[in-house]
């Protein structure tokens, strides 16, 4: 089968080793995997900011990206559930559209999902050793139903031990630019998540999105904890997380 | 309501800071979080009934001038009187009537939000007319003279101490901290109110077509003697409240008292139909009920009509981790969290609620535990777009947002924006790899340092891994 | 124009040109909605859901039993054996089992309040009590302790039923339908669940038969 890799505009930015450790999932799982070479971003920012017309455009954009492949995955619940549950709200009203845009919703998945699911993956590649806690991201928990899958994936980690921290399902406080525009909530949300994160004594904290990733990490250095390891599962996964990962 | 929504920021800021609200925020996860989960356990046919519930409120909504004409017609033939106010200029005006009408100089009142939109009791204060608030939380704000700050717990706000100190004040007694203690002298205190009143004002949580009834659910017995005692009862209401049949509203009842506060059932659920009958000994002569609008037909047909279905449970304030750290004063006027996000601007106009539909990140759980199944990220999302539209986003803002759209459309300029973006970041993060301050993102640097990247994007990488 | 065909213009303009509801049929059909499951004896569930909300609940026989109930209820805690009653329970021996009950309407300083109970409701231990000149609601309102006396015939598994009871008994709703479900309560302070606010601080039930 062939798979068109999403990695998102935030790996592509500020951490490629995600999406080279999603590749290198995709790949153990036996699938074919493309990289569309144009891909940016799926709209989400504009079209949470109110600005439909971007998010169309750069839905279409990636339609066209991705037409050829048979799933699109993402290791992102917020940008898999913009594909697969916003895409077909932007298009409602162009029936034209709507027809292309549903099929291309239709095969999209967040990549946890994807691998218990649809590929239902047998060996993880990656060794992890110590205990960890997991993080739910909202858009994949609340839009796509993403809660079994990562924990299911972990259990098959024969040294990992899983500590599920008080309000695992509690939002982060991220929430994309309201992490910036409504910075003192989000920073106290933040806070809130990393006490349940440390009262676990857990190594690491884990969760399929970046942007949770990053506002965590931020609130746990500037608190003074700089041993909390901050993952993402798909790092996890493929035994590939650090500075070197990608190299 | 005065509408102070345009000041959120600011004052959601001050009640980050505010230890007392902290504290007693706390108590909203075991008293509303955790026993609406236990009591929604109760159902094995949650998701059936909660189906049902939404359909019949959104049914009502999409009928509400044959529901509307039917209660009417059902209310007067029992002797009551049915008035329809356009807005709370209207309403204030109708009620002041009826006190004159009636000679009413006392007024007792149980708890409504709809008159707290009307401004009520000032109004009527300003017209000579003494008003007592009897729902004990209401009764402690009008002491206090404050807004409600949850439309379910008026005072979730306040400690015991701050309320111990408002009834040493006001009552003229030695100062008591024991809840018990407290309730009894509040009971103590209000109970010569009810027994003198003129009028009772209440609101209504349903409005019964079937029947011409009004329905009010209550648990301290106040909303039954406020209906029962005085000579007249004037029920006031928002439109959308009416559903179309007893059995309807029995369903509605599996859920609300559920969702509000994890009770199977309010302490008490009266339904009010008509004047006191000429061989009956308790109730009122003269029954009032006006219908409010105040802009509620204005979203029939629009995007937010789903909003008109909401039964004011609070459950979605009660799990809004935004709500959960600022409670509900910052958000304004009446009706706090993600269903004050949608009201606030829809009644008092946008362009005064600009940051509430904003301040939230979509996290979902309100829409989740909504019992009428009101999607309310996707309509904060629609006054996000009503922003975009009409122009009142900041134009750096708007700006960002079209550069970010348009280079996003364009993968080779945008190849060459992140790929001195990753650099740049990682050069700036140095060996600690991460920032502690962030020019135009201070609002995330304040509180949290920003992890840089690798400096290399991973498409670079991509390309790179390919060619060798 | 009224603010009336105002508010009526606009919500029509708005349906447009959707189905006007059949009003008439589904009033006259009142479907009841999805009903949770509830098994076995509904006077036993009665009874543990009543308790569970903070009422007392003891079962009698006959009738003639429940002077000496309320009577032996009062004195175990130390409250006055008077109060007010309705008509239909003034004939049983209160005066021989020690309590003085008037048959009124309850006045602000009664102290309890012996009322029937139109019916029961099993799925939540509620009591439905009808106004009516033959019962008076303040009897179960004002005064601290209401003591309810309900026929174990009368209690039914949900309020659907006692709808259609309603409906088949009467014909048309009283002035006032009361459901009660316990001591009246407050929690406004802290939180913190407080029982007796306006109404009773106890609630003790009768179940007769």
């Amino acid at each position: 089968m062939r798979v068109g890799l999403f990695v998102t505009c935030l790996v592509d930015l500020m951490r490629p080793s995600i999406g080279f450790a999603a590749l290198r999932l995709l790949e153990a799982a036996g699938c074919e995997v493309v990289v569309p070479a144009g891909q940016t971003c799926c709209g989400q920012p504009g079209y949470n900011s109110g600005d439909s017309a971007a998010a169309r455009a750069l839905a279409l954009k990636l339609l066209g990206e991705f037409k050829d492949c048979d799933y699109i995955v993402a290791p992102s619940g917020s940008c898999a559930g913009m594909i697969r549950v916003h895409y077909p709200a932007l298009f409602a009203n162009d029936p034209v559209e709507l027809e292309f845009i549903k099929k291309l919703s239709g095969r999209t998945y967040e990549l946890t999902d994807f691998l218990v699911n649809v590929v239902k993956i047998k060996n993880i590649p990656g060794r992890y050793s110590g205990t960890l806690t997991y993080h739910d991201s909202c858009a994949g928990l609340r839009e796509l139903g993403v809660q079994a899958q990562p924990r299911a994936l972990l259990a098959k980690m024969p040294g990992v031990t899983l500590a599920e921290m008080r309000e695992s399902t509690t939002c982060c406080g991220f929430g994309g630019t309201f992490s910036v525009k409504f910075g003192d909530i989000s920073t106290r949300m933040a806070d809130k998540k990393c006490a349940h994160i440390t009262q676990t004594g857990a190594a690491a904290v884990v969760a399929g999105d970046l942007g949770c990733l990053l506002n965590i990490e931020g609130r746990l250095r500037r608190n003074g904890d700089m041993q909390t390891r901050v993952l993402h599962i798909a790092e996890v996964l493929a035994g590939e997380y650090g500075e070197n990962a990608w190299k | 309501m005065e509408v102070t929504a345009m000041h959120f920021r600011r004052k959601a800021t001050e009640k980050l800071n505010d230890a007392n609200l902290q504290q007693a925020l706390k108590k909203l996860q075991s008293r509303f979080v955790d026993s609406r989960a236990t009591a929604l356990a109760e159902l094995p046919n949650f998701t059936e009934i909660r189906d049902a519930a939404a359909d019949i409120r959104e049914r009502a909504v999409g009928h509400l001038d044959s529901y509307l004409l039917r209660f009417e017609r059902e209310a007067t033939a029992r002797g009551a009187v049915v008035h329809w106010a356009e807005d709370i200029e209207d309403a204030n005006r109708l009620v002041v009537e009826i006190a004159r009408r009636h000679g009413v100089r006392k007024v007792v009142k149980s708890k409504s939000m709809v008159t707290e939109e009307c401004g009520l009791n000032d109004y009527l204060a300003s017209v000579g007319v003494e008003v007592l608030e009897t729902d004990l939380g209401e009764y402690i704000l009008q002491l206090a003279h404050e807004p409600p700050s949850h439309i379910v717990a008026p005072v979730v706000h306040k400690s015991k101490e701050e309320i111990a100190d408002l009834f040493e004040e006001k009552h003229r007694r030695p100062r008591n901290t024991q809840i018990t203690e407290m309730c009894r002298e509040a009971r103590e205190v209000l109970r010569p109110g009810f027994l003198s009143a003129d009028m009772g004002i209440s609101g209504a949580n349903f409005i019964i077509a079937e029947t011409g009834s009004v329905l009010i659910v209550t648990n301290e017995g106040n909303g039954r003697l406020t209906t029962t005692l005085p000579r007249v009862h004037v029920a006031i209401t928002g439109i959308e409240k009416v559903v179309p049949t007893l059995e309807d509203a029995s369903t509605l009842l599996r859920l609300l008292p559920r969702s509000a506060t994890g009770q199977s059932i309010t302490n008490y659920v009266s339904v009010l139909t008509g004047t006191r009958g000429k061989d009956d000994p308790d109730g009122p002569e003269h029954f009032h009920i006006i219908l409010l609008d105040n802009g509620r037909s204005r979203l029939l047909g629009t995007e937010l009509q789903p909003m008109l279905r909401c039964i004011r449970c609070g459950a979605c304030m009660n799990h809004c981790p935004v709500y959960q750290n600022i409670g509900g004063h910052a958000y304004g006027w009446v009706y706090p969290g993600p269903m004050g996000s949608v009201l606030t601007p829809a009644f008092v106009g946008l362009e005064n609620a600009i940051d509430l539909p904003n301040a939230s990140t979509f996290c979902g759980e309100c829409a989740v535990v909504c019992p009428v199944k009101i999607p309310l990220p996707d309509l904060m999302r629609h006054l996000r777009r009503r922003q975009v539209e009409r122009h009142l986003r900041p134009w750096s803002e708007r700006a960002a947002l079209r550069l970010w759209s348009w280079a996003a459309q364009h993968p080779a300029v945008y190849a060459l924006f992140t790929r001195a973006a990753a650099r740049l970041l990682h050069r700036l993060g140095g060996k600690k790899k991460s920032l502690r301050y962030l020019p135009g993102a201070s609002g995330w640097t304040k509180g949290r340092d920003m992890p840089t990247p690798s400096g290399r994007t991973f498409r670079e990488l991509y390309q790179a891994r390919r060619a060798s | 124009m009224s603010a009336r065909e105002n508010i009526l213009a606009r919500i029509g303009k708005a349906r447009g040109s959707s189905i006007t509801a059949d009003v008439d049929g589904e009033i006259r059909r009142h479907q009841r909605g999805p009903i949770p499951p509830l098994a076995g004896d509904l006077v036993k569930r009665f009874g543990e859901r009543a308790a569970s909300l903070a009422s007392d609940v003891v079962q009698a026989r006959t009738i003639t039993e429940v002077p000496g109930l309320v009577a032996r209820y009062l004195s175990e805690r130390q409250l006055p054996r008077q109060g007010v009653c309705w008509p239909a329970l003034a004939p049983y021996g209160w005066h021989s089992a020690g309590i003085e009950l008037e048959t009124r309407a309850a006045r602000g300083d009664d102290l309890v309040g012996v009322t029937g109970a139109f019916a029961g409701i099993a799925e939540t231990g509620t009591l439905m009590l009808l106004s009516g000149p033959e019962t008076p609601a303040t009897v179960s309102l004002l005064p601290e302790t209401h003591v309810a006396v309900l026929e174990s015939s009368r209690i039914v598994a949900t309020m659907e039923q006692a709808w259609d009871r309603l409906r088949v008994e009467r014909g048309a709703l009283p002035r006032a339908v009361n459901f009660v479900s316990g001591p009246s309560r407050t929690a406004d302070i802290e939180q913190t669940v407080t029982l007796g606010a306006h109404g009773p601080y106890r609630v003790l039930i009768i179940i007769v038969g």
